[in-house]
Protein backbone atom coordinates (compact mmCIF):
# COMPACT_ATOMS: atom_id res chain seq x y z
CA UNK A 1 0.00 0.00 0.00
CA UNK A 2 0.71 3.18 -0.35
CA UNK A 3 1.00 6.07 1.76
CA UNK A 4 -1.93 7.52 1.20
CA UNK A 5 -3.52 3.86 1.81
CA UNK A 6 -4.84 3.98 -1.32
CA UNK A 7 -4.32 0.34 -2.80
CA UNK A 8 -1.97 -0.26 -5.73
CA UNK A 9 -3.32 -1.88 -8.74
CA UNK A 10 -2.51 -2.54 -12.41
CA UNK A 11 -4.77 -3.71 -14.99
CA UNK A 12 -3.85 -6.23 -17.92
CA UNK A 13 -6.38 -6.65 -20.83
CA UNK A 14 -6.08 -6.55 -24.57
CA UNK A 15 -9.13 -4.35 -25.03
CA UNK A 16 -8.04 -0.68 -25.00
CA UNK A 17 -12.06 -0.50 -23.93
CA UNK A 18 -11.98 -2.64 -21.37
CA UNK A 19 -9.12 -1.22 -19.90
CA UNK A 20 -10.63 2.16 -19.48
CA UNK A 21 -14.11 1.53 -18.22
CA UNK A 22 -12.26 -0.92 -15.55
CA UNK A 23 -10.48 2.45 -15.04
CA UNK A 24 -13.80 4.63 -14.56
CA UNK A 25 -15.65 1.86 -12.86
CA UNK A 26 -12.43 2.10 -9.79
CA UNK A 27 -12.90 5.49 -9.71
CA UNK A 28 -10.79 7.58 -6.96
CA UNK A 29 -11.43 3.77 -4.85
CA UNK A 30 -7.78 2.92 -6.01
CA UNK A 31 -4.78 4.16 -7.37
CA UNK A 32 -4.30 2.24 -10.97
CA UNK A 33 -0.25 2.37 -11.52
CA UNK A 34 -0.27 1.05 -14.58
CA UNK A 35 -1.87 -1.21 -17.83
CA UNK A 36 -0.92 -3.01 -20.16
CA UNK A 37 -1.89 -5.11 -23.13
CA UNK A 38 0.33 -8.14 -24.07
CA UNK A 39 2.16 -10.20 -21.89
CA UNK A 40 5.53 -9.19 -22.55
CA UNK A 41 4.17 -5.82 -21.66
CA UNK A 42 2.52 -6.61 -18.43
CA UNK A 43 5.42 -8.91 -16.67
CA UNK A 44 8.04 -6.00 -17.17
CA UNK A 45 5.96 -3.56 -15.67
CA UNK A 46 4.19 -5.39 -12.99
CA UNK A 47 7.59 -6.75 -12.47
CA UNK A 48 9.13 -2.71 -12.09
CA UNK A 49 5.86 -1.48 -9.98
CA UNK A 50 4.98 -4.22 -8.35
CA UNK A 51 1.24 -3.43 -7.45
CA UNK A 52 -0.71 -4.38 -4.66
CA UNK A 53 -3.07 -5.97 -6.65
CA UNK A 54 -3.51 -7.01 -10.52
CA UNK A 55 -6.63 -7.17 -12.48
CA UNK A 56 -5.81 -10.06 -15.26
CA UNK A 57 -7.74 -10.77 -17.98
CA UNK A 58 -7.78 -14.51 -18.67
CA UNK A 59 -8.24 -14.53 -22.62
CA UNK A 60 -5.18 -13.00 -23.87
CA UNK A 61 -2.98 -13.40 -26.43
CA UNK A 62 0.60 -14.61 -26.06
CA UNK A 63 -0.04 -17.00 -23.42
CA UNK A 64 -3.43 -15.89 -21.96
CA UNK A 65 -3.03 -14.70 -18.11
CA UNK A 66 -1.85 -17.66 -17.11
CA UNK A 67 1.65 -16.26 -18.43
CA UNK A 68 1.50 -13.45 -16.46
CA UNK A 69 0.80 -15.04 -13.06
CA UNK A 70 3.24 -17.89 -13.64
CA UNK A 71 6.09 -15.34 -15.04
CA UNK A 72 5.44 -12.66 -12.43
CA UNK A 73 4.67 -14.93 -9.48
CA UNK A 74 7.95 -16.51 -9.98
CA UNK A 75 10.37 -13.43 -8.77
CA UNK A 76 7.50 -11.43 -7.13
CA UNK A 77 5.29 -13.59 -4.91
CA UNK A 78 3.66 -10.91 -3.14
CA UNK A 79 1.84 -9.49 -6.29
CA UNK A 80 -2.03 -10.78 -6.06
CA UNK A 81 -4.15 -11.56 -8.62
CA UNK A 82 -7.68 -11.25 -9.56
CA UNK A 83 -8.89 -12.78 -12.62
CA UNK A 84 -11.69 -11.05 -14.35
CA UNK A 85 -13.25 -12.53 -17.55
CA UNK A 86 -15.72 -11.86 -19.90
CA UNK A 87 -16.36 -15.96 -20.52
CA UNK A 88 -17.09 -18.84 -17.84
CA UNK A 89 -15.00 -21.30 -19.57
CA UNK A 90 -14.85 -23.46 -16.69
CA UNK A 91 -11.41 -24.56 -18.00
CA UNK A 92 -10.10 -21.09 -18.21
CA UNK A 93 -11.14 -19.75 -15.25
CA UNK A 94 -9.85 -23.31 -12.92
CA UNK A 95 -7.12 -22.47 -15.18
CA UNK A 96 -5.83 -19.16 -13.67
CA UNK A 97 -7.05 -20.10 -9.98
CA UNK A 98 -4.36 -23.11 -10.23
CA UNK A 99 -1.99 -20.86 -12.00
CA UNK A 100 -1.96 -18.67 -8.51
CA UNK A 101 -4.80 -16.00 -9.03
CA UNK A 102 -6.61 -15.63 -5.65
CA UNK A 103 -10.27 -15.14 -7.43
CA UNK A 104 -12.12 -14.68 -9.99
CA UNK A 105 -14.77 -12.34 -11.12
CA UNK A 106 -17.15 -11.33 -14.23
CA UNK A 107 -16.67 -7.73 -16.00
CA UNK A 108 -20.37 -7.41 -14.89
CA UNK A 109 -18.97 -6.73 -11.64
CA UNK A 110 -20.36 -3.33 -10.01
CA UNK A 111 -17.69 -0.81 -9.37
CA UNK A 112 -18.25 -0.86 -5.29
CA UNK A 113 -18.14 -4.77 -5.57
CA UNK A 114 -15.10 -4.74 -7.80
CA UNK A 115 -12.96 -2.45 -5.32
CA UNK A 116 -14.19 -4.46 -2.40
CA UNK A 117 -12.83 -7.40 -4.37
CA UNK A 118 -9.85 -5.86 -4.58
CA UNK A 119 -9.41 -4.85 -1.00
CA UNK A 120 -10.37 -8.26 -0.01
CA UNK A 121 -7.35 -10.10 -2.13
CA UNK A 122 -4.84 -7.33 -1.43
CA UNK A 123 -5.83 -8.53 2.28
CA UNK A 124 -4.59 -11.86 1.61
CA UNK A 125 -8.70 -13.47 1.26
CA UNK A 126 -10.08 -15.21 -1.47
CA UNK A 127 -12.46 -13.83 -4.10
CA UNK A 128 -15.29 -16.49 -5.53
CA UNK A 129 -17.94 -15.19 -7.86
CA UNK A 130 -20.76 -16.83 -7.65
CA UNK A 131 -20.17 -18.98 -10.58
CA UNK A 132 -16.75 -19.88 -9.56
CA UNK A 133 -18.61 -21.05 -6.35
CA UNK A 134 -20.58 -23.16 -8.68
CA UNK A 135 -17.67 -24.62 -11.03
CA UNK A 136 -16.07 -25.49 -7.62
CA UNK A 137 -19.11 -27.27 -6.18
CA UNK A 138 -19.45 -29.37 -9.26
CA UNK A 139 -15.89 -30.43 -9.42
CA UNK A 140 -15.42 -30.94 -6.00
CA UNK A 141 -18.85 -33.17 -6.58
CA UNK A 142 -19.77 -34.41 -2.57
CA UNK A 143 -18.12 -38.10 -3.09
CA UNK A 144 -21.00 -39.55 -0.95
CA UNK A 145 -23.29 -37.87 -2.80
CA UNK A 146 -21.42 -37.29 -6.22
CA UNK A 147 -21.96 -40.29 -8.96
CA UNK A 148 -18.13 -41.95 -9.05
CA UNK A 149 -15.59 -40.89 -6.80
CA UNK A 150 -12.77 -40.42 -8.00
CA UNK A 151 -9.51 -42.44 -6.81
CA UNK A 152 -7.76 -39.52 -4.64
CA UNK A 153 -4.00 -39.66 -3.36
CA UNK A 154 -4.83 -36.99 -0.99
CA UNK A 155 -8.11 -37.25 0.75
CA UNK A 156 -7.57 -33.77 2.41
CA UNK A 157 -6.86 -31.83 -0.33
CA UNK A 158 -9.52 -33.76 -2.79
CA UNK A 159 -12.22 -33.28 -1.00
CA UNK A 160 -14.29 -30.40 0.58
CA UNK A 161 -15.59 -30.34 4.44
CA UNK A 162 -19.68 -29.78 4.65
CA UNK A 163 -18.77 -26.36 6.51
CA UNK A 164 -17.12 -25.09 3.07
CA UNK A 165 -19.59 -26.99 0.78
CA UNK A 166 -22.04 -24.65 2.36
CA UNK A 167 -20.07 -21.34 1.91
CA UNK A 168 -19.43 -21.84 -1.67
CA UNK A 169 -23.38 -22.64 -1.82
CA UNK A 170 -24.28 -19.25 -0.34
CA UNK A 171 -22.01 -17.50 -2.79
CA UNK A 172 -23.61 -19.91 -5.07
CA UNK A 173 -27.04 -18.45 -4.61
CA UNK A 174 -25.66 -14.74 -4.32
CA UNK A 175 -25.33 -14.52 -0.67
CA UNK A 176 -22.37 -11.46 -0.02
CA UNK A 177 -19.63 -12.74 3.02
CA UNK A 178 -21.80 -10.48 5.54
CA UNK A 179 -25.23 -12.48 4.63
CA UNK A 180 -22.82 -16.11 5.01
CA UNK A 181 -21.90 -14.91 7.90
CA UNK A 182 -25.18 -14.04 9.15
CA UNK A 183 -26.85 -16.89 7.73
CA UNK A 184 -24.19 -19.58 9.16
CA UNK A 185 -23.98 -17.94 12.49
CA UNK A 186 -20.17 -17.36 12.20
CA UNK A 187 -18.19 -14.37 11.69
CA UNK A 188 -17.14 -12.65 8.58
CA UNK A 189 -13.03 -13.71 9.39
CA UNK A 190 -14.18 -17.12 8.79
CA UNK A 191 -16.58 -17.20 6.19
CA UNK A 192 -12.96 -15.39 4.73
CA UNK A 193 -10.83 -18.13 6.04
CA UNK A 194 -13.48 -21.20 4.43
CA UNK A 195 -13.24 -19.92 0.99
CA UNK A 196 -9.12 -19.26 1.68
CA UNK A 197 -9.13 -23.19 2.40
CA UNK A 198 -11.38 -23.77 -0.95
CA UNK A 199 -8.85 -21.43 -2.88
CA UNK A 200 -5.62 -23.42 -1.46
CA UNK A 201 -7.83 -26.89 -2.19
CA UNK A 202 -8.50 -25.36 -5.69
CA UNK A 203 -4.66 -24.96 -6.45
CA UNK A 204 -3.17 -27.81 -5.34
CA UNK A 205 -5.79 -30.67 -5.30
CA UNK A 206 -4.91 -33.85 -8.15
CA UNK A 207 -4.27 -32.01 -10.92
CA UNK A 208 -5.77 -35.25 -12.95
CA UNK A 209 -9.11 -34.91 -11.28
CA UNK A 210 -9.77 -31.41 -11.83
CA UNK A 211 -8.62 -31.24 -16.04
CA UNK A 212 -10.79 -34.62 -16.45
CA UNK A 213 -13.83 -32.85 -15.26
CA UNK A 214 -13.19 -29.71 -16.81
CA UNK A 215 -12.93 -32.03 -19.84
CA UNK A 216 -16.08 -33.99 -19.43
CA UNK A 217 -18.11 -30.69 -18.86
CA UNK A 218 -17.79 -29.45 -22.31
CA UNK A 219 -19.29 -32.95 -23.12
CA UNK A 220 -22.38 -32.80 -21.24
CA UNK B 1 6.31 -49.05 -68.39
CA UNK B 2 7.07 -46.65 -65.34
CA UNK B 3 4.29 -44.24 -67.13
CA UNK B 4 1.93 -47.31 -66.62
CA UNK B 5 2.85 -48.04 -63.28
CA UNK B 6 2.73 -44.19 -62.58
CA UNK B 7 -0.15 -44.31 -63.96
CA UNK B 8 -1.68 -47.05 -61.50
CA UNK B 9 -0.28 -44.63 -58.57
CA UNK B 10 -1.93 -41.56 -59.68
CA UNK B 11 -4.90 -43.60 -60.15
CA UNK B 12 -4.61 -44.91 -56.85
CA UNK B 13 -4.01 -40.97 -54.90
CA UNK B 14 -6.83 -39.69 -57.39
CA UNK B 15 -9.19 -42.68 -55.86
CA UNK B 16 -8.74 -41.33 -52.49
CA UNK B 17 -8.94 -37.75 -53.11
CA UNK B 18 -11.73 -38.21 -55.85
CA UNK B 19 -13.83 -40.72 -53.36
CA UNK B 20 -12.92 -39.29 -49.48
CA UNK B 21 -14.56 -36.30 -48.76
CA UNK B 22 -12.93 -33.34 -47.02
CA UNK B 23 -13.76 -33.43 -42.79
CA UNK B 24 -16.14 -31.05 -42.56
CA UNK B 25 -17.36 -31.04 -46.12
CA UNK B 26 -20.33 -33.51 -46.99
CA UNK B 27 -19.26 -34.14 -50.33
CA UNK B 28 -16.41 -36.04 -51.72
CA UNK B 29 -15.70 -34.87 -55.97
CA UNK B 30 -17.10 -37.95 -56.29
CA UNK B 31 -20.76 -37.26 -54.97
CA UNK B 32 -20.15 -33.70 -56.39
CA UNK B 33 -19.26 -35.00 -59.88
CA UNK B 34 -22.25 -37.38 -59.56
CA UNK B 35 -24.92 -34.51 -58.80
CA UNK B 36 -23.61 -32.11 -61.74
CA UNK B 37 -25.63 -33.66 -65.02
CA UNK B 38 -23.16 -32.33 -67.24
CA UNK B 39 -20.24 -34.32 -65.55
CA UNK B 40 -21.90 -37.75 -65.68
CA UNK B 41 -22.28 -36.91 -69.38
CA UNK B 42 -18.67 -36.50 -69.89
CA UNK B 43 -17.72 -39.49 -68.10
CA UNK B 44 -20.49 -41.17 -70.33
CA UNK B 45 -19.37 -39.94 -73.65
CA UNK B 46 -15.35 -40.35 -72.93
CA UNK B 47 -16.34 -44.20 -71.88
CA UNK B 48 -18.13 -44.60 -75.26
CA UNK B 49 -15.43 -43.25 -76.80
CA UNK B 50 -13.35 -45.63 -74.84
CA UNK B 51 -15.10 -48.30 -75.61
CA UNK B 52 -14.88 -47.66 -79.54
CA UNK B 53 -11.44 -47.49 -79.07
CA UNK B 54 -10.55 -50.94 -77.38
CA UNK B 55 -13.17 -52.57 -79.94
CA UNK B 56 -10.78 -51.08 -83.23
CA UNK B 57 -7.27 -52.02 -81.28
CA UNK B 58 -9.04 -55.64 -80.39
CA UNK B 59 -10.45 -56.01 -84.11
CA UNK B 60 -6.93 -54.71 -85.38
CA UNK B 61 -5.24 -57.77 -83.37
CA UNK B 62 -3.21 -55.54 -81.28
CA UNK B 63 -4.07 -57.24 -78.47
CA UNK B 64 -0.68 -56.47 -76.62
CA UNK B 65 -1.70 -52.88 -76.20
CA UNK B 66 -4.80 -53.43 -74.51
CA UNK B 67 -3.50 -53.57 -70.53
CA UNK B 68 -1.21 -49.92 -70.75
CA UNK B 69 -3.68 -48.70 -72.85
CA UNK B 70 -6.86 -49.47 -71.25
CA UNK B 71 -5.27 -47.95 -68.20
CA UNK B 72 -3.76 -44.87 -69.31
CA UNK B 73 -7.66 -44.04 -71.03
CA UNK B 74 -8.76 -44.61 -67.76
CA UNK B 75 -6.65 -42.61 -66.09
CA UNK B 76 -7.16 -39.37 -68.45
CA UNK B 77 -10.64 -39.97 -68.10
CA UNK B 78 -10.93 -40.35 -64.30
CA UNK B 79 -8.01 -37.33 -64.12
CA UNK B 80 -10.46 -35.37 -66.62
CA UNK B 81 -13.36 -36.07 -64.12
CA UNK B 82 -11.43 -35.16 -61.09
CA UNK B 83 -10.43 -31.94 -62.55
CA UNK B 84 -14.09 -30.69 -63.78
CA UNK B 85 -15.29 -31.50 -60.36
CA UNK B 86 -12.59 -30.11 -58.16
CA UNK B 87 -12.94 -27.14 -56.55
CA UNK B 88 -10.72 -24.26 -57.41
CA UNK B 89 -8.43 -24.18 -54.33
CA UNK B 90 -8.23 -28.09 -55.05
CA UNK B 91 -7.41 -27.56 -58.65
CA UNK B 92 -4.45 -25.42 -58.16
CA UNK B 93 -3.31 -27.89 -55.34
CA UNK B 94 -2.93 -30.72 -57.81
CA UNK B 95 -1.44 -28.84 -59.98
CA UNK B 96 1.39 -28.07 -58.01
CA UNK B 97 1.27 -31.83 -57.07
CA UNK B 98 1.58 -33.11 -60.45
CA UNK B 99 4.64 -30.67 -60.41
CA UNK B 100 6.67 -32.13 -58.06
CA UNK B 101 6.46 -35.61 -59.48
CA UNK B 102 9.25 -37.54 -59.81
CA UNK B 103 11.65 -36.78 -63.01
CA UNK B 104 9.32 -33.77 -63.67
CA UNK B 105 10.92 -31.28 -61.12
CA UNK B 106 13.35 -32.22 -58.19
CA UNK B 107 11.95 -30.86 -55.56
CA UNK B 108 13.29 -30.46 -52.23
CA UNK B 109 15.41 -33.12 -51.81
CA UNK B 110 17.76 -31.81 -54.59
CA UNK B 111 18.64 -33.18 -58.32
CA UNK B 112 21.76 -35.91 -56.99
CA UNK B 113 18.96 -37.73 -54.89
CA UNK B 114 16.25 -38.03 -57.44
CA UNK B 115 18.95 -39.25 -59.71
CA UNK B 116 19.96 -41.72 -57.41
CA UNK B 117 16.75 -43.10 -56.49
CA UNK B 118 15.27 -43.09 -59.99
CA UNK B 119 18.59 -44.98 -61.31
CA UNK B 120 18.34 -47.33 -58.62
CA UNK B 121 14.41 -47.82 -58.81
CA UNK B 122 14.34 -48.21 -62.40
CA UNK B 123 17.18 -50.88 -62.22
CA UNK B 124 15.36 -53.02 -59.90
CA UNK B 125 11.84 -52.42 -61.84
CA UNK B 126 14.00 -53.63 -65.08
CA UNK B 127 15.76 -56.64 -63.40
CA UNK B 128 11.91 -57.32 -61.83
CA UNK B 129 10.53 -57.57 -64.83
CA UNK B 130 13.15 -59.36 -66.79
CA UNK B 131 13.26 -62.42 -63.72
CA UNK B 132 9.27 -62.17 -64.32
CA UNK B 133 9.28 -62.67 -67.87
CA UNK B 134 11.94 -65.80 -67.91
CA UNK B 135 9.64 -67.38 -65.27
CA UNK B 136 6.82 -69.74 -66.19
CA UNK B 137 7.86 -72.22 -68.80
CA UNK B 138 10.38 -74.15 -66.03
CA UNK B 139 10.14 -75.78 -62.86
CA UNK B 140 12.09 -73.06 -60.45
CA UNK B 141 8.88 -70.98 -61.28
CA UNK B 142 8.06 -69.97 -57.70
CA UNK B 143 11.06 -69.00 -56.80
CA UNK B 144 11.87 -66.70 -59.55
CA UNK B 145 7.86 -65.49 -59.29
CA UNK B 146 8.88 -64.40 -55.83
CA UNK B 147 12.51 -62.64 -56.28
CA UNK B 148 10.99 -60.85 -59.39
CA UNK B 149 7.39 -59.58 -57.53
CA UNK B 150 9.89 -58.62 -54.78
CA UNK B 151 12.22 -56.54 -56.53
CA UNK B 152 9.09 -54.79 -59.23
CA UNK B 153 7.42 -54.01 -55.98
CA UNK B 154 11.13 -52.50 -54.48
CA UNK B 155 11.79 -50.73 -57.40
CA UNK B 156 8.73 -49.09 -57.77
CA UNK B 157 8.64 -48.20 -53.76
CA UNK B 158 11.83 -46.82 -53.85
CA UNK B 159 10.87 -44.67 -57.11
CA UNK B 160 7.91 -43.21 -55.95
CA UNK B 161 7.51 -43.74 -52.59
CA UNK B 162 8.80 -40.69 -51.25
CA UNK B 163 6.40 -38.85 -53.87
CA UNK B 164 3.21 -40.47 -52.10
CA UNK B 165 4.32 -40.17 -48.62
CA UNK B 166 4.83 -36.53 -49.38
CA UNK B 167 1.28 -36.21 -51.50
CA UNK B 168 -0.38 -37.98 -49.13
CA UNK B 169 1.27 -35.82 -46.19
CA UNK B 170 0.61 -32.79 -47.64
CA UNK B 171 -3.07 -33.30 -48.52
CA UNK B 172 -4.35 -34.09 -45.42
CA UNK B 173 -2.16 -30.57 -44.24
CA UNK B 174 -4.14 -28.87 -47.05
CA UNK B 175 -7.57 -30.27 -46.01
CA UNK B 176 -6.62 -29.49 -42.59
CA UNK B 177 -6.20 -25.79 -43.61
CA UNK B 178 -9.38 -25.68 -45.64
CA UNK B 179 -11.30 -26.86 -42.92
CA UNK B 180 -9.71 -23.94 -40.62
CA UNK B 181 -10.55 -21.74 -43.15
CA UNK B 182 -14.04 -23.01 -43.75
CA UNK B 183 -14.87 -22.36 -39.65
CA UNK B 184 -13.28 -19.04 -40.10
CA UNK B 185 -16.17 -18.49 -43.17
CA UNK B 186 -18.80 -19.79 -40.01
CA UNK B 187 -17.36 -17.92 -37.34
CA UNK B 188 -17.72 -14.33 -39.65
CA UNK B 189 -21.36 -15.71 -41.07
CA UNK B 190 -22.11 -16.17 -37.16
CA UNK B 191 -20.51 -12.91 -36.20
CA UNK B 192 -23.14 -11.21 -38.58
CA UNK B 193 -26.39 -13.04 -37.87
CA UNK B 194 -25.91 -12.52 -34.56
CA UNK B 195 -23.48 -9.71 -32.94
CA UNK B 196 -23.78 -7.19 -35.82
CA UNK B 197 -27.55 -7.39 -36.38
CA UNK B 198 -27.50 -7.12 -32.26
CA UNK B 199 -25.67 -3.92 -32.42
CA UNK B 200 -27.64 -2.61 -35.33
CA UNK B 201 -30.59 -3.07 -33.35
CA UNK B 202 -28.99 -1.72 -30.14
CA UNK B 203 -28.04 1.67 -32.28
CA UNK B 204 -31.66 2.02 -33.24
CA UNK B 205 -33.01 1.38 -29.64
CA UNK B 206 -30.28 3.97 -28.21
CA UNK B 207 -33.03 5.84 -26.73
CA UNK B 208 -34.42 3.15 -24.66
CA UNK B 209 -31.98 1.87 -22.01
CA UNK B 210 -34.49 -1.09 -20.44
CA UNK B 211 -34.39 -2.34 -24.47
CA UNK B 212 -30.64 -2.03 -25.36
CA UNK B 213 -30.09 -4.02 -22.17
CA UNK B 214 -32.14 -6.71 -23.22
CA UNK B 215 -30.74 -6.66 -26.60
CA UNK B 216 -27.27 -6.80 -24.94
CA UNK B 217 -28.29 -9.38 -22.57
CA UNK B 218 -29.80 -12.01 -24.88
CA UNK B 219 -26.95 -11.60 -27.18
CA UNK B 220 -24.19 -12.32 -24.87
CA UNK B 221 -26.29 -15.12 -23.61
CA UNK B 222 -26.42 -16.87 -26.88
CA UNK B 223 -22.63 -16.31 -27.71
CA UNK B 224 -21.30 -17.43 -24.50
CA UNK B 225 -23.67 -20.92 -25.24
CA UNK B 226 -22.49 -20.79 -28.93
CA UNK B 227 -18.71 -20.22 -27.99
CA UNK B 228 -18.94 -22.81 -24.69
CA UNK B 229 -22.10 -25.06 -25.19
CA UNK B 230 -22.56 -25.22 -28.96
CA UNK B 231 -24.52 -28.85 -28.29
CA UNK B 232 -26.96 -27.07 -25.79
CA UNK B 233 -27.36 -24.19 -28.39
CA UNK B 234 -28.36 -27.07 -31.18
CA UNK B 235 -31.24 -28.43 -28.42
CA UNK B 236 -32.58 -24.69 -28.24
CA UNK B 237 -36.42 -24.69 -28.84
CA UNK B 238 -36.54 -28.84 -28.67
CA UNK B 239 -38.25 -29.92 -25.28
CA UNK B 240 -35.31 -29.59 -23.02
CA UNK B 241 -34.25 -33.65 -21.50
CA UNK B 242 -32.83 -32.66 -18.68
CA UNK B 243 -33.01 -29.67 -15.33
CA UNK B 244 -30.08 -27.93 -17.12
CA UNK B 245 -31.34 -27.26 -20.56
CA UNK B 246 -34.55 -26.37 -18.43
CA UNK B 247 -33.58 -23.71 -16.47
CA UNK B 248 -31.17 -22.47 -19.36
CA UNK B 249 -35.08 -22.05 -20.92
CA UNK B 250 -36.00 -20.23 -17.62
CA UNK B 251 -32.61 -17.79 -18.04
CA UNK B 252 -33.49 -17.57 -21.64
CA UNK B 253 -37.39 -16.49 -20.60
CA UNK B 254 -37.44 -14.29 -18.14
CA UNK B 255 -34.26 -12.20 -19.35
CA UNK B 256 -36.11 -11.61 -22.59
CA UNK B 257 -39.74 -10.99 -21.14
CA UNK B 258 -38.93 -8.80 -18.86
CA UNK B 259 -35.76 -7.20 -19.33
CA UNK B 260 -34.06 -8.39 -15.64
CA UNK B 261 -30.21 -10.40 -15.58
CA UNK B 262 -30.58 -14.08 -14.57
CA UNK B 263 -27.00 -15.21 -12.89
CA UNK B 264 -27.96 -18.97 -13.41
CA UNK B 265 -25.81 -21.62 -12.05
CA UNK B 266 -26.29 -25.13 -12.34
CA UNK B 267 -23.99 -27.58 -10.11
CA UNK B 268 -24.80 -31.14 -11.47
CA UNK B 269 -27.41 -32.30 -13.86
CA UNK B 270 -30.39 -34.88 -14.03
CA UNK B 271 -32.80 -35.89 -16.84
CA UNK B 272 -36.05 -34.76 -16.72
CA UNK B 273 -39.22 -36.63 -15.16
CA UNK B 274 -42.73 -35.32 -13.21
CA UNK B 275 -41.10 -33.98 -9.86
CA UNK B 276 -38.45 -32.52 -11.86
CA UNK B 277 -40.71 -30.72 -14.19
CA UNK B 278 -42.67 -29.56 -11.00
CA UNK B 279 -39.38 -28.14 -9.53
CA UNK B 280 -38.84 -26.50 -12.58
CA UNK B 281 -42.34 -24.71 -13.26
CA UNK B 282 -41.71 -23.55 -9.89
CA UNK B 283 -38.47 -22.13 -10.00
CA UNK B 284 -40.12 -20.19 -13.52
CA UNK B 285 -42.78 -18.92 -11.40
CA UNK B 286 -40.11 -17.17 -8.39
CA UNK B 287 -38.14 -16.04 -11.04
CA UNK B 288 -40.78 -14.32 -12.73
CA UNK B 289 -42.32 -13.48 -9.49
CA UNK B 290 -38.73 -12.00 -8.97
CA UNK B 291 -38.43 -10.18 -12.20
CA UNK B 292 -41.70 -8.61 -12.04
CA UNK B 293 -42.45 -7.51 -8.46
CA UNK B 294 -38.83 -7.28 -6.72
CA UNK B 295 -36.95 -3.91 -8.86
CA UNK B 296 -34.04 -5.95 -8.58
CA UNK B 297 -32.21 -5.63 -12.31
CA UNK B 298 -30.93 -9.26 -10.93
CA UNK B 299 -32.06 -12.58 -10.14
CA UNK B 300 -29.47 -15.02 -8.80
CA UNK B 301 -30.56 -18.86 -9.61
CA UNK B 302 -28.98 -21.14 -8.21
CA UNK B 303 -29.93 -25.14 -8.87
CA UNK B 304 -27.86 -28.20 -7.59
CA UNK B 305 -28.56 -31.86 -8.19
CA UNK B 306 -27.30 -33.91 -5.75
CA UNK B 307 -28.06 -37.61 -4.90
CA UNK B 308 -30.58 -37.29 -2.40
CA UNK B 309 -32.18 -34.02 -3.41
CA UNK B 310 -32.71 -31.41 -6.38
CA UNK B 311 -32.75 -28.11 -5.08
CA UNK B 312 -33.44 -24.70 -6.47
CA UNK B 313 -32.75 -21.40 -4.98
CA UNK B 314 -34.64 -18.04 -6.34
CA UNK B 315 -33.05 -14.82 -4.74
CA UNK B 316 -33.58 -11.10 -5.07
CA UNK B 317 -32.47 -7.68 -3.29
CA UNK B 318 -35.22 -6.25 -4.42
CA UNK B 319 -37.98 -4.84 -2.22
CA UNK B 320 -38.99 -8.03 -0.27
CA UNK B 321 -42.49 -8.55 1.35
CA UNK B 322 -44.16 -10.00 4.41
CA UNK B 323 -45.16 -13.54 3.57
CA UNK B 324 -47.53 -13.54 5.72
CA UNK B 325 -49.29 -10.57 5.11
CA UNK B 326 -50.15 -11.97 1.03
CA UNK B 327 -53.94 -12.04 0.40
CA UNK B 328 -55.75 -14.56 -0.47
CA UNK B 329 -56.61 -13.97 -4.03
CA UNK B 330 -52.66 -13.50 -5.16
CA UNK B 331 -52.50 -17.44 -6.07
CA UNK B 332 -49.34 -17.19 -7.96
CA UNK B 333 -47.28 -18.59 -4.70
CA UNK B 334 -49.57 -20.72 -3.61
CA UNK B 335 -50.61 -22.62 -6.55
CA UNK B 336 -47.43 -22.36 -8.85
CA UNK B 337 -45.55 -23.24 -6.26
CA UNK B 338 -46.53 -24.81 -2.72
CA UNK B 339 -48.85 -27.48 -4.64
CA UNK B 340 -46.98 -27.99 -7.72
CA UNK B 341 -44.23 -29.01 -5.43
CA UNK B 342 -46.25 -30.81 -2.57
CA UNK B 343 -47.94 -32.87 -5.36
CA UNK B 344 -44.26 -34.16 -6.05
CA UNK B 345 -43.24 -34.77 -2.65
CA UNK B 346 -41.18 -31.51 -2.83
CA UNK B 347 -41.49 -28.53 -0.35
CA UNK B 348 -41.12 -24.90 -0.31
CA UNK B 349 -39.87 -22.33 1.91
CA UNK B 350 -40.25 -18.12 1.11
CA UNK B 351 -37.86 -16.35 2.87
CA UNK B 352 -38.95 -12.53 2.71
CA UNK B 353 -38.77 -9.38 4.62
CA UNK B 354 -39.93 -5.65 3.38
CA UNK B 355 -36.69 -3.99 1.75
CA UNK B 356 -34.66 -7.16 2.57
CA UNK B 357 -35.07 -8.98 -1.01
CA UNK B 358 -36.39 -12.83 -1.34
CA UNK B 359 -35.52 -15.66 -1.37
CA UNK B 360 -37.42 -18.67 -2.68
CA UNK B 361 -36.34 -22.40 -1.84
CA UNK B 362 -37.26 -25.55 -3.45
CA UNK B 363 -36.19 -28.83 -2.48
CA UNK B 364 -36.90 -32.11 -4.04
CA UNK B 365 -36.35 -34.93 -2.37
CA UNK B 366 -35.35 -37.78 -5.06
CA UNK B 367 -34.16 -41.40 -4.99
CA UNK B 368 -32.54 -42.39 -8.55
CA UNK B 369 -28.87 -41.57 -7.45
CA UNK B 370 -28.29 -40.19 -11.62
CA UNK B 371 -26.47 -37.00 -12.61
Amino acid sequence: MTDAGRLRVFVVDDHALVRSGIRAELGDAVDVVGEADEVGAAVELILERIPDVVLLDVHMPGGGGRAVLEQVLAQAPTVAFLALSMSDAAEDVIDVIRAGARGYVTKHISGPDLVDAIRRIAEGDAVFSPRLAGFVLDAFADPAQGPAPTPSFDPELDQLTPRERQVLRLIARGYAYKEIARELGISTKTVESHVSAVLRKLQLANRYQLTNWAAERRML
Amino acid sequence: MSIFLGGIGILAYVAIWVFVPVTGEEESIATRVVADRRELQIVLALSSALFAVLLVTRSLGVTDLGVPTLTLLVGAVGALVVWRGASTAETSRLRVRLNAAPGVAAGRSGWRRVAARAVIGLVLILVGVGELSRTGSFSGAALGVLIGTVLFVGGFLVLFAPWWVRTLRDLSTERRERVRAQERADMAAHVHDSVLQTLSLIQKAADDPREVVRLARREERELRHWLFDPERLGRHGQRPETLADAVAAIEREVEDSYGVGVELIVVGDCPMDDGVAALVGACREATVNAAKWSGCAQVAVFVEVERSAVSAYVRDLGSGFEPALVPDDRQGIACSMVERMERVGGNVAVHSSPGAGTEVELVLPRSTPTR
